[in-house]
């Protein structure tokens, strides 16, 4: 087929016209209008089986003309007369659920009353079964992939290539795209697009400094060899396939322990851009392609098996010892589900029971379709989880495996000899307490083996229990002797740990020459075995209507080969539903939504594609590149529809207010495991590590289930267990698997928003993103920003500060005070060693400290006051050794001089001071000194501050007091602006930099004021810099992709 | 189990306003809440809706008719509970005992199947001035039979749970994927509640009933109509307080923050009502950190109250204090509240001698008091209550080799529940099984007559209230026969 985009609209015009024109009284037709409904409601009793309820037979109009017990089911042209639909009026038929709709019986009616016509002559024979009508295999998605021709000649408006074109021909007029996006926002969009990471602030700067015309273009090749372009891609795929790493199953959901070398494939391939097709076909059919084992498994036969976990990631109840019939089935079917609705986006398993009842999908190709998986998934001849598994030991490996085993047989067969020595000895010397004829008596009893001991014997031996010497009890005997035992078990097992390590895959096999027979089950049960159904594909997708025939037995192979022969078939230019479904997909994580928007179901019951022609181009064009999606990926990206701006133009929303037609990008939360790593990247937190098993997880105090331990993996390495998701990847939309998940959903939720605002993840990341953005040198711009910035929480000192000097006895003033200077991130002190060359030991921790070595030098812990009020102070000095005179401690407020004073040596004495009267700003300082003698002057002083003030009570502890050094406010809107730059990978503007100093300042000047409100160990300007980080990761800018 | 209408699974394409404004059950209250300010409430979801909807939310709106109720409490009482040893007595059963059943019987579980018939080892007498019999097996409930619609004649038409179930809360025997009841009432009638989630599920400490989560899915709903799951133990909702150094002032002052970027950035995206959404969350979130706790806080129900639903007694404590709180809830405007119980302890196929008096000793006296205590407190009249079953029990024997083994197998075909308040005629009984209690005879009531006769009370006509799917409007009854039970409804 060739047009002009250009003539699309017009024809696309006349054909709706034409269609008002003729709906004003379509003549309804059999085949077009009421075979549907009698499908999805009678042909299961009338028509699909041999056996026809009630002889009525409803496939054919001339069959309900001859009717059936009852007579004719239908009188042309007289509806009231038909008993068909008198029956269906009062509600006798259908007699089970899902009644006919008043809609479809008024269609019936019609057709009735304008003569039951056809569409055609019908055929004077038919085939049992419901076969497939003309108008079934019109659908449009079973219709042969035609690759719509694109002029070049006459580009249309702003289209940069056949998606646009074929994008423009479609919008009504009117609309138009959107302008570009802004350089940043398509670089972000791209990077959460490919690889689910954010870019680094530096990567921002070089790409907006990139001045290039193909600047984007290599942005886009760069992103696609990122390593981390594999992950992201690999999860849309897991999500298809139903990945999970534990077996689900009612009763325990046992661990997958080597689910994840699928999952390790899956990226590897996605990396390497592997030919969708192969892809598919490996995971199908790897065993059969990986060919005869020969040895040791070569690289590419270990990458084919592991491709086939796919067929082995459904749920499994029989893994968890469930045996019954009905849990085999059910993973025979849970597979074939997976199977056909991730690769042929149809709802084949509706077909298990009866025939479809609304697509063309007869119950026999179900079974056609189970009988190419019945040789490796036979439910009469099943697999244990543990028979499933592959070894990776090479020959090698088994042969070294084995010495080792024959050096660990070698120290039992030692440790057996001594045993029965010690044994043997403590039997002596337990019988040596018995006389003879006992003894020898006893001896015989224990040395007869237990099922040949006379009564007389059991008896003797229960009579004197202490002769039951076993091996359990031996230490009882000779505790050396047990230990000495001991030490064999330790050299066995520390032999048996230098056996290679040991890994398996979880794969799916034919065993050789295994060809069950399948048989279609009625109504879809095992216990009603019908007639034998050969492999085929499906009838639909077959010209001819009978399905091709999948007999692909070669000599090659011992397996039957049907899967292999399926997959091609599914790949093939026959089948032309694969490519669509999968380009789609590709379609669908760019844009937010696919050209269908029911990804696993194209036929009746899913949604129409809105732009049937371009699904085929991209369809096509993922067919003729050799099914690269790396290469469809850049057909995508490079467009106009792609690149344009997300922001809703004025001129456009009324006209297109669900973008239905593409004139801007759709703006999109991030799915779960990019919103937790973006969460990680910003925070600095990420471990970028891939592959291997899974991150552990765990329930928390609080019943989240969280990541377990201190290791950050991007999310897809969690453990994936169907019974134990992670809270906050399912607060997020992430599927919980019971089979797979065909599209995720994206909610707002008001759990997310608590989850966001008081989860322990959640508040870590920000407090570590505050840290990194403190730690971090502050961009060159941010100077710039903050000059000139009223700075206005620079004059308030901090409540408590750290210092020495001395105090004057005769003025009960504190003379001199001097910060110290040196923070460990524990305590203050002079300098970095400890004592100080200048100020010697003084130094100050949070219980207490050191004093100098003089007056002089007096640790000094200093608390101001941060509002007027009256101040109780309660504590406790005590020092700790025998050595030297002990310590002094001092209160001494600036407003009333020494307040209280005491001596303490080894003991412990109170502190207390009942009424200090403080104005805002006043210190008071608690000021320890070392006496005479300068050894041993070690001491703890807990001081609890009681303020009373117009506001309340507040109350201020000197542990909690201890932080670490207050940066100035320059320093800390540096920060600020750090932590803009790494959330948002944008410096904030001056207006937000001021909101930013605004909210630092009143948070700085609260958590000052009222204690308690800082995480342990935070100083106020910390708690407030992470606060704020807190509300940056929790925005929509951070949440949301434009 | 695979049905035509199960494809009718598929979720929401991702698209449209719908997708991006309405989400969560707890996703839209604050944006109502806006709108509730300049606007009168909403016209009912009218009759026939638009082909695309401009939007969902929770405001309130008007019913079809006037509504007798405004909110539901449903005890649901999963697994089968034993009919003609409640609530059915059956003299003839008894009298012939030991005997066969002379007819088909429809077992679940063929290999340990009987037909000899088993009476009710328990003892029936008349309660209230309405006279009607209850077993010994539940002395609370007598006690408020004259409050209370017991109807003998519910028909599922299949024995086992799943397809049952799914009946009752989809409207379509034995598929999933569907709105649950619900979804439906919240989405017909919008919230009362302006900080609190209008679907509240109250899950048991032993686990979800069977199918899990799809008992209160929103199924092709938009997602704000889901069931909001409250944990069966403390925290009931997970993160609900931050981090005591973080609560009050501070987090106020944080939130403000918040708000302050979000509004910066919703200027940037004029129109975007998801980010709309997200900030409402943010506002719904930290009012229901308040009304949440509080809701669910029953220290300060009196000594009284704490007894009524036997909070003192071990048997009784935890389903007395969810059925305490499905009251406060309902109290606070919240429309539909579940309660499920875990594991099935109503689905008694061995040892019914044991077995079911003691999840009658667990459920009987939280159950009337709930009752009871809405009576007193003038809310019965606008409040349902439901008890009940998606099934009942064979009156044969099953396990009969050993009478202490004895049990029932399960029974689609006739069983019973009660309904009381919210406009339900107090003080009656409706309909019949046959003489052995075996199928439903007189009267059948249907889970569509159900949910029909629920609606209608709730003031929707069910064949109105409808979903736009895939071009075919999808209502709870799907178009299959119901009706509104007018017996029961009283005057």
């Amino acid at each position: 087929m060739w047009w002009q985009p250009a003539l699309l609209i017009v024809s696309a015009v006349t054909v709706v016209g034409y269609a008002i024109e003729v709906r004003a009284e379509p003549a309804p037709t059999f085949e077009a209008d009421i075979r549907p409904i009698l499908r999805a409601h009678c042909f299961d009793c009338h028509g699909a089986t041999e056996e026809k309820e009630g002889g009525l037979d409803l496939r054919l109009v001339r069959f309900q003309l001859n009717g059936g017990d009852s007579g004719p089911a239908i009188v042309p042209g007289d509806p009231d007369a038909s008993y068909l639909l008198a029956r269906i009026r009062a509600g006798e038929m259908p007699p089970t659920a899902g009644k006919i709709s008043p809609q479809e019986t008024d269609t019936i009616a019609r057709w009735i009353a304008a003569g039951a016509k056809t569409a055609r002559p019908e055929p004077d024979s038919i085939a049992p079964g419901l076969g497939i009508t003309d108008e079934e295999r019109a659908w449009w998605s079973f219709r042969p992939i035609e690759r719509p021709l694109i002029s070049a000649e006459t580009p249309i408006d702003r289209a940069r290539t056949p998606i646009d074109s074929l994008l423009v021909a479609s919008m009504p007029p009117g609309l138009t795209f959107s302008p570009d996006a802004e350089k940043r926002d398509l670089m972000l969009r791209a990077y959460f697009d490919l690889i689910g990471l954010p870019p680094t602030p530096d990567e921002v700067e070089q790409f907006l400094a990139d001045g290039a015309p193909d600047a984007y273009e290599k942005l886009v090749d760069r992103l696609l060899a990122s390593p981390h372009y594999g992950e992201r891609w690999a999860r849309h795929w897991l999500d298809a396939a139903g990945y999970a790493d534990s077996e689900g199953g009612a009763m325990q959901d046992v661990v997958r322990a080597w689910a994840f070398k699928y999952r390790d494939y899956v990226i590897r391939s996605f990396n390497s851009d592997k030919p969708f097709d192969q892809f598919l076909h490996e995971q199908l059919a790897g065993d059969e392609l990986a060919g005869p084992i020969t040895g040791d498994l070569s690289p590419e036969q270990i990458e084919r098996f592991t491709a086939t976990g796919f067929l082995r990631m459904a749920a499994d109840g029989t893994a968890s010892g469930d045996a019954s019939p009905e849990a085999r089935n059910q993973v025979v079917a849970d597979t074939l589900k997976i199977v056909t609705s991730s690769l042929l986006g149809l709802s084949v398993a509706c077909a298990q029971c009866h025939d479809h009842r609304y697509d063309p999908i007869p119950q026999t190709d179900y079974y056609a379709i189970r009988a190419v998986f019945e040789p490796a998934l036979d439910w009469q001849a099943w697999k244990t989880a543990g028979e499933r598994q592959m070894s990776l030991y090479t020959a090698a490996d088994r042969q070294r495996a084995a010495e080792i085993e024959a050096d660990a047989q070698k120290i039992i067969a030692e440790r057996a000899i001594k045993q029965a020595a010690y044994m043997a000895e403590a039997l002596d010397k337990e019988l040596a307490r018995y006389d003879e004829p006992l003894r020898g008596e006893l001896r015989a009893a224990y040395q007869a083996a237990p099922d040949q001991r006379t009564d007389a014997q059991q008896r003797l031996l229960e009579m004197h229990p202490s002769v039951n010497i076993s091996e359990g009890v031996l230490y009882q005997y000779n505790q050396a002797a047990a230990d000495d035992l001991k030490k064999y078990d330790e050299r066995i097992a520390a032999v048996r740990a230098q056996k290679p390590d040991e890994e398996f895959l979880r794969i799916l096999t034919e065993p050789a020459g295994h060809v069950p027979e399948t048989r279609l089950f009625h109504r879809g049960d095992h216990r009603q075995p019908r007639q034998i159904i050969a492999p085929r594909t499906l009838s639909i997708c077959s010209p001819e209507g009978g399905g091709a025939h999948i007999d692909s037995k070669s000599a090659d192979l011992s397996t039957t080969g049907r899967r292999l022969a399926f997959a091609r078939w599914l790949t093939g230019l026959g089948n032309p539903l694969t490519a669509r479904v999968i380009a789609n997909r590709v379609w669908m994580h760019h844009f937010g939504r696919g050209i269908v928007s029911t990804p696993a179901d194209f036929g009746r019951l899913g949604s129409p594609p809105t732009h049937p022609a371009l699904l085929d181009w991209l369809a096509a064009e993922l067919r003729d590149s050799g099914w690269s999606l790396k290469h469809l990926h850049r057909a995508i990206m490079s467009s106009t529809a792609y690149r344009q701006s997300s922001r809703r133009q004025p001129g456009q929303i009324s006209l297109d207010p669900q973008n239905r037609y593409y004139t801007r990008q759709n703006v999109l939360r991030l799915d779960a495991e990019v919103l937790r790593d973006r969460a990680l990247a910003t925070s600095g937190t990420l471990d970028r590590t891939m592959f291997g098993p899974p991150v552990g997880v765990r329930e928390d105090d609080t019943g989240q289930v969280v990541v377990d331990g201190a290791v950050q993996r991007r999310s897809l390495y969690l453990l994936q267990r169907r019974t134990q998701p992670v809270s906050l990847m399912q607060a997020f939309d992430a599927p919980v698997m019971t089979t797979n998940c065909e599209s995720r959903t994206s909610s707002t939720a008001a759990t997310q928003a608590l989850m966001l605002m008081n989860g322990e993840f959640w508040l870590s990341q920000a407090s570590a993103l505050a840290q990194r953005a403190q730690r971090e040198p502050a961009p060159a711009l941010a100077a710039d920003l903050i000059a000139g910035l009223p700075l206005r929480w620079e004059a308030l000192p901090p409540i408590w500060q750290f210092g020495y000097g001395s105090c004057d006895a005769a003025s009960g003033r504190t003379t001199s005070f001097t910060p110290l200077a040196h923070w460990t991130g524990s305590s203050w002190q002079g300098g970095a060693a400890l004592p100080d060359d200048r100020v010697g030991w003084v130094m100050l921790h949070a219980d207490g400290g050191h004093p100098g070595d003089n007056p002089n030098f007096a640790a000094i812990r200093r608390w101001t006051a941060p509002a007027d009020g009256v101040l109780a102070v309660r504590g406790a000095l005590s020092h700790g050794s025998e050595n030297g005179d002990g310590v002094r401690g001092r209160v001494v407020a600036a407003s009333l001089g020494i307040a209280g004073q005491w001596q303490v040596h080894n003991g412990q004495i109170e502190t207390p001071v009942d009424r200090i009267v403080v104005k805002e700003g006043d210190t008071v300082d608690f000021v320890t000194d070392c006496l005479e003698h300068v050894t041993s002057d070690s001491f703890t002083w807990r001081i609890e501050l009681s303020l009373t003030t117009d506001e309340g009570l507040a109350v201020y502890r000197s542990q909690e007091g201890l932080s670490g050094p207050q940066s100035d406010a320059a320093v800390e809107l540096a920060s600020v602006v750090r932590a803009w730059q790494l959330a948002y990978l944008r410096l904030p503007t001056r207006e937000e930099l001021q909101a930013a100093s605004d909210f630092m300042t009143s948070q700085f000047r609260y958590l000052r004021r009222v204690p308690g409100h800082t995480a342990s160990g935070q100083s106020p300007q910390n708690q407030a810099l992470a606060n704020l980080c807190h509300a940056l990761v929790s925005s929509n800018e951070f949440l949301y992709v434009d | 189990l695979i049905d035509g209408d199960a494809m009718i699974e598929t979720s929401l394409p991702l698209h449209s306003r719908r997708q991006f404004l309405a989400e969560n059950a707890m996703g839209i209250g604050a944006i109502a809440l806006a709108w509730l300010s300049s606007e009168q409430s909403a016209k009912a979801v009218p009759a026939k809706l638009p082909v695309e909807p401009a939007q969902f939310d929770l405001k309130p709106k008007t019913p079809h008719f006037a509504p007798r109720a405004k909110a539901m409490i449903s005890l649901f009482q999963h697994g089968g509970p034993s009919h003609v040893d409640l609530f059915d007595p059956k003299p003839e059963l008894s009298r012939r005992s030991g005997s066969d059943y002379p007819g088909e019987v429809q077992f679940s579980f063929v290999n340990r199947a009987s037909k000899t018939l088993f009476g009710s080892p328990w003892r029936f007498a008349k309660h209230g001035q309405c006279g009607t019999e209850v077993s010994e097996l539940l002395p609370h409930f007598a006690e408020i039979v004259d409050d209370v619609c017991l109807v003998r004649s519910m028909h599922t038409g299949a024995n086992g749970h799943e397809v049952s179930i799914r009946y009752f809360h989809g409207g379509i025997p034995g598929v999933t994927g569907r709105p649950t009841l619900g979804s439906w009432l919240v989405y017909g009638l919008g919230s009362e509640s302006q900080d609190l989630p209008a679907y509240l599920v109250l899950t048991d400490p032993d686990g979800h009933p069977v199918d899990g989560p799809s008992n209160w899915s929103n199924g092709f709903l938009p997602p704000l109509f889901q069931g909001t799951v409250l944990r069966p133990r403390e925290p009931r909702i997970l993160n609900l307080q931050p981090p005591s150094y973080l609560q009050g002032h501070i987090q106020n002052q944080n939130l403000a923050f918040l708000r302050e970027l979000n509004q910066r950035h919703l200027d940037e995206h004029p129109g975007e009502t998801d980010l709309e959404a997200r900030i409402a969350s943010y506002e719904l979130a930290a009012a229901m950190q308040t009304a949440a706790a509080e809701a669910l806080d029953i220290s300060g129900e009196s000594a009284a109250t704490h007894k009524l639903y036997g909070l003192d007694h071990p048997d009784t404590r935890e389903y007395g204090a969810r059925c305490l709180i499905a009251r406060r809830l309902v109290e606070r405007g919240v429309r539909f509240v579940q309660l499920f119980l875990g594991g099935q302890p109503w689905d008694t196929h061995s040892s019914i001698r044991h077995s079911l008096p003691a999840i009658c000793r667990r459920t009987d006296q939280p159950s009337a008091a709930l009752v009871k205590d809405l009576k007193q407190r003038g809310l019965l009249e606008t409040t349902i209550v439901h008890w009940g079953g998606e099934i009942g029990r064979l009156p044969v024997t099953e396990n009969h080799g050993d009478p202490l083994q004895a049990g029932r197998d399960h029974n689609g075909q006739g069983f019973s529940m009660w309904l009381a308040g919210g406009g339900f005629q107090p003080g009656m009984t409706y309909g019949d099984t046959d003489e052995f209690g075996h199928r439903a005879v007189t009267d059948v009531v249907t889970p569509n007559d159900f949910q029909a006769t629920l609606l209608h009370l709730f003031g929707l006509d069910h064949s109105q209230l409808s979903h736009l799917l895939g071009g075919r409007e999808q209502q709870i009854t799907a178009g299959r026969e119901a009706r509104v039970v007018r017996e029961i409804i009283g005057a």
